[in-house]
């Protein structure tokens, strides 16, 4: 397939006094080897935040088929926080990529053979789904709903459709890719660059070097990773000066992302019509009053709370085990537990253990936090935690355990 | 040089691939369309391209085209680069300064002043830039 286009729209790309010619906006940090470099950093990135992605995905509408187990306890909060770190480390490896290759935008022609025109569409949800990707990630992270789709839905069906481009893209620049990151470095041989890029010679005292380029981007990821990763490395909180949460802020030191107002249930936590019911199918259903739920043996466990947003702190947790509570009721083992909030609305009101989920010994029903009585805002009267699971899934002011 | 454009067996299919996959999210989007809400979705999809490709990347090449003009050669490098960096880090923090999560009354959500601490960033990002230059104008060519 050949496109012929009108001489006069072909001599707007060609004449040296016309915006859209080749080479209009040369530089010589628009270079083959730096977009190959830049490309697949991104690439790895960009899949790292994608396999993550889909865990949290998962451990939020499980596959009957793949249960997720409860161990290792902290695999969600490594996950989790492997998967913002790499999304905000993603931020000016993208910037810079979509500059150098910028020129491609507005060259013409557009094609002139069909996988041209097959690669050339493909840019556009690359594009478009690179930067809608880390724009909505890092616009959640910091609590910002600028849209009226759900965030969660939208980020998940938008990675497949960033994923899938990257998976064309990688197929059309291959060979280019290859030949560029195996060439040495110093090359003389410009005739061989991409003219489109508009590539020229590197001169001395010119500016910014490729090298100095890509320190430049390392320098730019490294400080955003820097100045945000102490909100789930402890150690590293005092650097967390850009940071959305710091996990040493909060009821009892630690943060909440809903707080008991927010969640409209302070005065049903506070009342004293309060109950903790076990029913479904169970041999004796159970309706506890706080004193009850106060007098049975609890036990104590050092676990994680990992929220998707990327914080993250680890605290000793106090509680009845779900386990010991299912044997009260005489429920039968292996079964599957609804969790229900006292909150009267919300997507995340109930949560669901699976059979392995709900029968592991640190698996609680949590009244203390750090030996203290459990705030409201982090679930009073009590609240599930439980290994390997991410904090939207921890249910607070828990009031109904049914055994499905 | 002519450019050889993409071809072969890869090419093809990978891009297969790589779309098959692409109906699949756009599928996903349009069946889950009461929590994605396609119209909605995708002036945030297609307005974040635009904005980009006409606007942000013309603005960074005219803002290049001005530092090579006012910048003498010897600082153009670092100041290109400082100011590459403090515009990535503005750009990270710009919903944290607007302070924006605050809207939900979340007492441990945005605990930080980040208007202060990003000019702490910059601070830092320059006070390195200036100690880079002061080297290399020092140094003989």
């Amino acid at each position: 397939m050949s496109l012929k286009l009108p001489a006069p729209v072909e001599r707007f790309t060609t004449d040296s006094d016309q915006p859209l010619r080749q080479g209009a906006y040369r530089s010589a940090l628009r270079d083959e080897r730096l977009a190959a470099i830049l490309g697949s950093s991104l690439g790895i990135l960009f899949s790292v935040c994608f396999v993550t992605g889909l865990y949290s995905h998962l451990q939020q509408h499980p596959l009957s088929w793949l249960p997720i187990p409860a161990r290792p306890a902290g695999l969600y909060r490594l996950s989790q926080g492997v998967h913002v770190v790499s999304g905000i480390a993603s931020v000016p490896v993208l910037i810079a990529k979509l500059w150098l290759v910028w020129p491609r935008f507005v060259s013409f022609p557009v094609a002139k053979r069909a996988s041209q025109v097959v690669e050339r569409i493909g840019l556009f949800p690359l594009v478009a789904g690179g930067i809608f990707m880390t724009f909505s990630g890092v616009a959640n992270i910091a609590q910002w709903y600028p849209w009226r789709f759900s965030f969660t839905a939208s980020h998940y069906w938008m990675a497949w459709v960033t994923m899938g481009s990257i998976v064309a893209h990688l197929g059309a620049k291959w060979a280019i890719a290859r030949r560029a990151l195996t060439r040495p470095s110093r090359r003389p041989a410009l005739a061989d660059a991409d003219p489109v890029l508009g590539t020229t010679a590197e001169v001395a005292g010119d500016g910014l070097s490729r090298r100095g380029l890509l320190v430049t981007v390392g320098a730019a990821s490294g400080l955003l990773t820097l100045t945000t990763i102490g909100q789930t490395i402890r150690p590293l909180r005092r650097l967390g000066l850009l940071a959305p949460r710091d996990p040493a802020t909060g009821p009892q030191g630690r943060p909440v992302n809903r707080g008991a107002a927010n969640a409209g249930v302070v005065d049903l936590a506070n009342s004293a019509a309060y109950r903790l019911e076990v029913s479904g199918r169970v041999a004796r259903p159970l309706s506890l009053t706080l004193d009850q739920l106060w007098a049975i043996p609890t036990h104590t466990t050092e676990l994680p709370i990992a929220c998707v947003e990327g914080w993250s702190y680890s605290a000793r947790w106090s509680g009845v085990r779900v386990r010991d509570l299912l044997a009260m009721a005489g429920a039968e083992p292996d079964r599957t537990v609804l969790l229900e909030s006292l909150e009267p609305r919300g997507a995340y009101r109930t949560s669901t253990l699976n059979a392995g989920q709900a029968a592991d010994r640190d698996t609680l029903l949590a009244t203390e936090l750090d030996g203290e009585p459990l705030a409201l805002d982090h679930g009073f009267p009590c609240r599930l935690i439980a290994p390997n699971r991410p904090g939207v899934l921890q249910t607070k002011w828990v009031t109904k355990v049914v055994v499905l | 040089m002519s450019e050889p454009g993409p071809s072969g067996r890869l090419f093809w299919a990978s891009a297969a691939a790589g779309w098959a996959v692409i109906a699949w999210g756009l599928r996903g989007i349009l069946q889950h369309s009461l929590d994605t809400r396609p119209a909605n979705l995708a002036k945030f999809v297609v307005g974040g391209a635009l904005l980009h490709d006409l606007f942000v990347a013309p603005l960074v090449i005219v803002a290049g085209v001005a530092l090579a003009r006012a910048v003498p050669g010897r600082a153009r490098a670092v100041v290109q680069g400082a100011l590459a960096i403090s515009g990535m880090v503005a750009l990270f923090s710009y919903p944290l300064v607007r302070a924006y999560g605050l809207a939900a009354h979340n007492p441990t959500s945005l605990p930080h002043n980040y208007t202060a601490n990003l000019l702490i960033v910059l601070g830092i990002v320059w006070a390195v830039a200036a100690g880079l230059i002061i080297t290399r104008l020092r140094s003989p060519a």
